[in-house]
């Protein structure tokens, strides 16, 4: 009776503690999300070592060709301070995307997974892979 | 002639009264306001992040349902709903589209659009274009407004249906 229990909690701290380490100060639906993203990647992709922060920054900040603004990025809209307001563009503000100065960032998984979905199609023109999407959002945490 | 006096000083006080109620709530009726705040949240979220929650008055039923079924490509950008937020936010906008308005503006909107048209920007109507003919296409373009669509710029009170000409500021 104990083994079975032991083993089941090994196993559950095992599958569990990198998510953990990557979503620290996520609520528990957002926790559950990257590593929802986490375990989709490790299909795809071998040898994967968890998400990264810097390929997260560069994903951010790489500029892509667009029709209307020349070029576009993440930090178009978010500007390249994420603990400022930016602006889209139409010109509405948008709420600093940076944790530490806006509470309500990264609270809700619908609007997150809203947001990857629409702007990785914005500025790349297609949906970001479960890799890409974690190091973004590994990048945005850290701000 | 003392008469006639009176008659013309009665007219006067009435209409004066009568410009106070326009100044309050009932200024839905005046030319350039649109009767009620936008109130579906929904629609606030989900369309007011991007851009201005645009009073559905403003557009008729046939121009709501192709914007709201062409999400994918919405002006070049994907703003693309999950299903459920999709429907319940076109069918507040088809409740409340021009049509089913009393106000001027939206009858002077949709008197400018013609029957088979279904204009997708507001800014595109003749409408629009007759009421902002004397803003020169600069204007529009700069850092500070950006686009036509971004009615707040130069008109404080746009979410709450005020566009009146008397509030516009103008930002350099």
């Amino acid at each position: 009776m104990r083994i079975p229990s032991l083993f089941t909690s090994v196993c559950l701290f095992v599958t569990m503690a990198p998510g953990l380490g990557l979503a620290a100060g996520l609520n528990a639906e957002m926790t559950k999300y990257v590593q929802v993203l986490e375990a989709q990647t490790k299909k795809q992709e071998t040898g994967f070592k968890g998400f990264d922060a810097e390929r997260g920054r560069k994903i951010f900040f790489d500029a892509r060709p667009n029709d209307k603004t020349g070029t576009i990025s993440c930090a178009t809209c978010h500007t390249s301070d994420l603990k400022k307001s930016g602006k889209t563009l139409v010109g509405k503000v948008v709420e600093p995307l940076a944790p530490s100065v806006n509470k309500k960032r990264l609270t809700n998984v619908k609007d997150t997974e809203k947001w990857l979905t629409r702007n990785f199609k914005q500025v790349y023109g297609r949906e970001g892979t479960a890799r890409e999407k974690g190091d973004v959002l590994k990048f945005i945490i850290a701000q | 002639m003392n008469h006639l006096k009176k008659i013309s000083l009665a007219v006067l006080f009435s209409g004066i009264i009568s410009s106070f109620a326009m100044a309050g709530e009932a200024r839905g009726a005046g030319a350039t306001a649109v009767p009620g705040q936008v109130s579906s949240k929904s629609y606030l979220k989900e369309c007011g992040a991007c851009h201005l929650a645009f009073q559905p008055q403003l557009l008729p039923k046939r121009s709501w349902e192709k914007i709201m079924s062409t999400l994918d490509k919405h002006f070049g950008d994907s703003a693309t709903l999950d299903e459920d937020t999709r429907s319940e936010i076109l069918a507040y906008l088809i409740t409340n589209s021009a049509e089913t308005s009393s106000s001027k503006v939206s009858k002077k909107m949709l008197a400018s659009i013609g029957k088979a048209q279904a204009p997708l920007r507001i800014t595109e109507t003749a409408y629009f274009k007759r009421k902002h003919r004397e803003v020169q296409a600069g204007v529009f373009k700069r850092k500070s407004i950006g686009s036509p669509a971004n009615c707040t710029a130069c008109h404080p009170m746009a979410e709450k249906g005020n566009y009146d000409e008397h509030k516009v500021k103008i930002p350099k």
